[in-house]
């Protein structure tokens, strides 16, 4: 194997080169702007969103939905349509004691469903 | 210790032009090393403080850039196989389309077997073929052993040749 060098570098190469890194300690010392000095922290913060982002999606997407009618009881529930709810106890043949162990067992509070008794509508 | 910054601009004066036809040769692009040169230097500026002077300078330096090399390499690689392609290919694309070669066809094909080399070959190889270091030296910036290194630079030799003849069959 013969050995000569074949490559070459761009005329004046090598002073500009020197001179740039003589830069190096200068440009280091120099006081990061406010932006620079956040980056990381903002790149953190951003990759957290991002899983949350991705998390709140991945548990959408693979949560079973439930729809089994109930959940129109508690529509008219949190609502306060005692009218509705009349109507449907008529309609589906519902109980006062189906509507209430379902709205007991849901998370309507207890002053929403105190004023659903005080309207006696079931 | 002196002033940082004399130390460091010694070091630039002393080092800058034999690391950068040492990395040039790694990495095969004259774009790659400059920028490659830019971050090894930054790396020993801001290592100078650490520098205890148990290892010589020459060799600290040294070791500074194979080890960033080597890094820079690697990062490549994972590039290419996020693309698909081989890194190594890749350093063999470079050394083919490298506007700064002007010299034969024999020996852009003997920089393109080089290129095709493994890294930690490739390094060996080149420190000694090209960077004319000892196995000594090699072997104080690598922490490897001489024998492993007279080893390594033999199969590199091996592989070189093999892949030269290989082109040569295939024309």
């Amino acid at each position: 194997m013969t050995k000569r060098n074949p490559i070459s570098v761009p005329e004046g190469y090598f002073q500009s080169l020197e001179q740039r890194l003589q830069q190096i300690p200068v440009q280091a010392a120099a006081p990061r702007s406010k932006v620079h000095r956040f980056t990381p922290y903002l790149a953190y913060a951003a990759s957290l969103l991002l899983l949350l982002a991705v998390g709140n999606f991945v548990l959408r997407k693979t949560a079973v939905q439930e729809d089994n009618g109930w959940d129109y009881v508690s529509y008219l529930a949190l609502s306060l349509d005692p009218d509705g709810l009349v109507e449907l106890k008529e309609t589906e043949e519902l109980t006062d004691e189906d509507i209430r162990s379902y709205l007991l067992a849901s998370n309507i509070s207890v002053e929403q469903l105190t004023m659903l008794s005080d309207e006696e509508a079931y | 210790m002196e002033n940082p910054e004399q130390v460091f601009n010694i070091i630039v004066k002393t080092y800058s032009e034999r690391l950068y036809w040492h990395v040039r040769r790694m990495v095969g692009s004259h774009e790659d090393a400059d920028d490659l040169l830019q971050d090894i230097f930054l790396k020993i500026w801001t290592a100078l403080p650490t520098f205890r002077g148990e290892a010589q300078l020459y060799t600290w330096v040294w070791r500074i850039a194979t080890n960033e090399t080597l890094n820079f390499l690697r990062k490549e690689k994972v590039r290419a196989m996020l693309r698909f392609s081989s890194a190594d290919d890749l350093t063999v694309q470079k050394v083919q389309a490298d506007p700064y070669f002007n010299g034969t066809a024999a020996e852009r094909e003997m920089a393109k077997a080089i290129a095709r080399l493994p890294e930690k070959q490739r390094q060996v190889f080149i420190m000694r073929w090209w960077d004319e270091l000892s196995y000594e030296e090699i072997a104080a910036i690598t922490g490897t052993s001489v024998g492993a290194l007279k080893a390594s630079y033999h199969i590199a030799q091996e592989k070189i040749k093999l892949n030269l003849s290989a082109t040569e069959v295939s024309k």
